[in-house]
């Protein structure tokens, strides 16, 4: 395991579509700049950060909680970003 | 709006005539992108996964075989990047290029791409067959989806993995879709969103497509690109071939299939009619509703489910929203929306408009379509049962969070409140004194809100109606909502096929009680203003203006329209057409003689359906 920080950060969906395919795909490019683990959880299902099926399937809908866990060296700042994206309003 | 009387429609062509033979075939869709299209049809053929040929691979076939697959991967998404490397800032499409980076990042997807070598190593799996599995596996898992538009992302996979198995199998990867001949009509089972992205607009001109869906791609990247097309016709690319002549009207959703040259030669005029005709609309968006005779102002506003759709409502000149519905904050979710959420959604909707006025209903919808946890029990008779007003009154918690958010958003622009379904005096008083409520707890909490807000009631069931002139000392507006009103007042579930054919909006019944709801407004001096479908159908205007409605509030698409109506009728056509409209004794009758003076006085317009 790489050093670095387990973060752990609860979040709102904010876009009205909620996790939808612009949504989603902007998480993985997103990932692409970070090197750490980071995963998406909603009623138990957790999901790759990654994988943009797994985002979809995530049938993440506009106001739900998404629990977000990052683990790696870069973690504070994906989850940062990550957090941005889920809780934007645009598209 | 689909009435009664449709028979013997002066533009559109005598269509059932000679429906039998080969000429003239019709098919009916669901028209998403409106215009007429005329020309001939190009069969985009997709593969399908039952196609695929299976085998057993020996062991030692493994490695090359999933070799394969990587080829056919890294081929599949250099194509795509192809694709959206000609999709440059100043094409239509722009805006949809990202679903070709969603397409680009599911290939490369470990659930598909992993899951498809895992089977070629660990079953054996051929991998045409491993991968038309892996797709089943997961658009399957796409099924148990409750949001519709989530769903239909099932479709961009069968896409990615079909453009895989087209390569793996040696088939051109690409359909023809672009190089295409000119006067094309692309028909297909489905269309994916690269097939869209390559086509040449010029030599397209329409789309006629099997399946369907308000979200599909296909209808998003139509509008944009202002070709008419179809959707959900079913069976149309079973049904023509390439090369077969073909209409199609994306604003009626009908489709004729080989007409003959005299049905060509109306649609040819109707098309360059209908071409001109919508430029020369628009204009109109932008300029008051006001009689000819300058006796009458009339105010049009929008109807506006989402955020989003303002944009288009202001585009199209609207001045305000007649009716923001606030259900969709509410629905496919497992909670409720907090009051900083719905806070945000009002106060833009009103900073977007201010100062025009913008009309919020609180929630309309009854208890078993939003959160569980309400735990309402089923119900035999939910549309008489506990919904609207009734479930805020019985869920003051919920109110009180909608009431807060709304009264905090109110300093934002010009507010207006609006109650559904108020059926006896009683409610709205109770709302009243929850609002009241409400207004302290801001007060004390030293939260702004504006104290003028104007209170109305949508006016929609008929015991409503009939103590309209009680109701009118309670409140500052009256809106009619005349989807229900209809629905209650004829006793009709207008989705019900079997009774359907029944629900009038010219019904006498229907006019008469919009009149004793005007009437019973304008004796206390309070606003009027109509926010169901029968205010944007031009047909209805005349009479609407005649009975004395202050405000008409509709879809977006239909407010150029109305108004150019508006601007060309005086006051008193309007009275002298109410009147005698009012000494008609049946609706088809009403309706006969509406749309015949309509089309009598504007002969060159469309201010009548088409179908």
């Amino acid at each position: 395991m790489i050093a670095g920080e387990l973060l752990e950060r609860t979040v709102t969906v904010g876009n009205q579509m909620g996790i939808h395919a612009r949504v989603a795909t902007m998480m993985v490019q997103t990932m692409q700049n970070y090197a750490c683990k980071l995963t998406l959880m909603k009623d138990g299902v957790e999901v790759d950060a990654r994988s943009v099926l797994g985002l979809l399937l995530l049938a993440a809908s506009p106001g739900s909680e998404i629990v977000i866990r990052a683990n790696g060296p870069d973690s504070r700042e994906a989850i940062q970003e990550i957090s941005r994206i889920i809780q934007n309003e645009e598209p | 709006m689909k009435s009664p009387n449709k028979a013997g429609d002066h533009k559109a062509p005598n269509l059932a005539k000679s429906a039998e033979n080969d000429t003239n075939r019709l098919m009916k869709g669901v028209g998403v992108s409106g215009g007429i299209g005329i020309g001939q049809v190009a069969v985009i053929e997709r593969l399908t996964t039952e196609l695929c040929p299976k085998r057993v691979l020996q062991s030692e076939e493994v490695s090359e075989e999933i070799e394969r697959f990587d080829m056919a991967v890294r081929v599949a998404a250099d194509r795509l990047k192809k694709i959206k490397s000609h999709i440059g800032s100043d094409h239509p499409l722009d805006d949809h290029k990202y679903i070709l980076d969603t397409h680009i990042l599911l290939l490369q997807d470990r659930m598909f791409y992993e899951g498809t070598k895992g089977l070629i190593a660990s079953e054996r799996q051929n991998a045409e067959w491993a991968v038309s599995d892996m797709i089943l596996k997961i658009t399957s898992a796409f099924e148990s989806i409750e949001d519709e538009y989530l769903k239909e992302r099932a479709r961009d996979i069968y896409f990615v993995g079909e453009r895989v198995l087209r390569i793996l199998m040696g088939f051109s990867s690409e359909s023809k879709i672009h190089q295409l001949p000119p006067n094309s009509i692309i028909v297909a089972h489905d269309l994916s969103p690269a097939d869209t992205a390559q086509i040449k607009r010029e030599s397209v001109f329409g789309f006629a497509i099997d399946m369907g869906g308000r979200t599909s791609h296909t209808a998003i990247m139509a509008r944009s690109l202002k070709i008419p097309a179809i959707t959900g016709l079913e069976n149309i690319s079973r049904q023509v071939q390439t090369g077969d002549t073909m209409i199609i009207d994306g604003s009626t959703g009908i489709v004729i299939i080989n007409p003959d040259p005299e049905m060509i030669f109306r649609y040819r005029q109707l098309q360059d009619v209908y071409r001109k005709y919508q430029q020369s609309l628009m204009a109109y968006g932008r300029l008051p509703a006001v009689t000819r005779d300058g006796s009458r102002s009339v105010r049009i506003t929008a109807n506006i489910e989402l955020v989003d759709e303002m944009d288009i409502a202001v585009n199209h000149g609207c001045e305000g929203i007649g009716l923001f519905r606030t259900e969709y904050l509410f629905l496919g979710r497992g909670d409720l929306p907090s009051e900083e959420e719905q806070f945000d959604a009002y106060s833009r909707v009103l900073k977007h408009n201010a100062p025009n006025p913008v009309t919020i209903r609180t929630l309309d919808v009854g208890g078993d379509k939003i959160a569980s946890q309400l735990n309402v029990s089923n119900e035999t008779n939910p549309a008489l049962g506990l919904r609207a007003i009734r479930l805020c009154l019985s869920r003051r918690d919920l109110f009180k969070t909608q009431l807060r958010a709304i009264l905090r958003a109110s300093t934002y622009g010009n507010c207006r409140l609006l109650i559904p379904m108020i059926s006896c005096l009683t409610e709205i008083q109770s709302t009243k004194q929850v609002l009241e409520e409400v207004r302290r707890e801001l007060f004390e909490e030293g939260k702004p809100y504006d104290s003028a807000m104007q209170l109305g009631i949508l006016v929609e069931v008929p015991s409503a109606v009939a103590i309209a002139d009680v109701l009118a000392k309670e409140v500052d507006f009256f809106s009619i909502g005349t989807n229900d009103l209809i629905q209650y007042s004829l006793a009709i579930d207008r989705v019900n096929e079997h009774v359907n054919y029944l629900y009038d909006t010219l019904h006498p019944a229907v006019l008469r009680l919009i009149r004793q709801i005007v009437n019973a407004a304008q004796a206390r001096g309070i606003h009027v203003s109509m926010c169901g479908e029968m205010a944007g159908d031009p047909v209805n205007i005349p009479i609407l203006l005649g009975l004395g409605i202050d405000e008409l509030s509709m879809h977006a698409l239909a407010i150029p329209m109305v108004k150019k109506l508006i601007r060309s009728i005086s006051m008193e056509e309007c009275r002298e057409m109410t009147a005698r409209a009012f000494e008609m004794s049946d609706a088809r009758e009403i309706h006969t003689f509406l749309e015949s003076w309509i089309r009598g006085r504007f002969p060159n317009d469309y201010f009548v359906d088409q179908s």
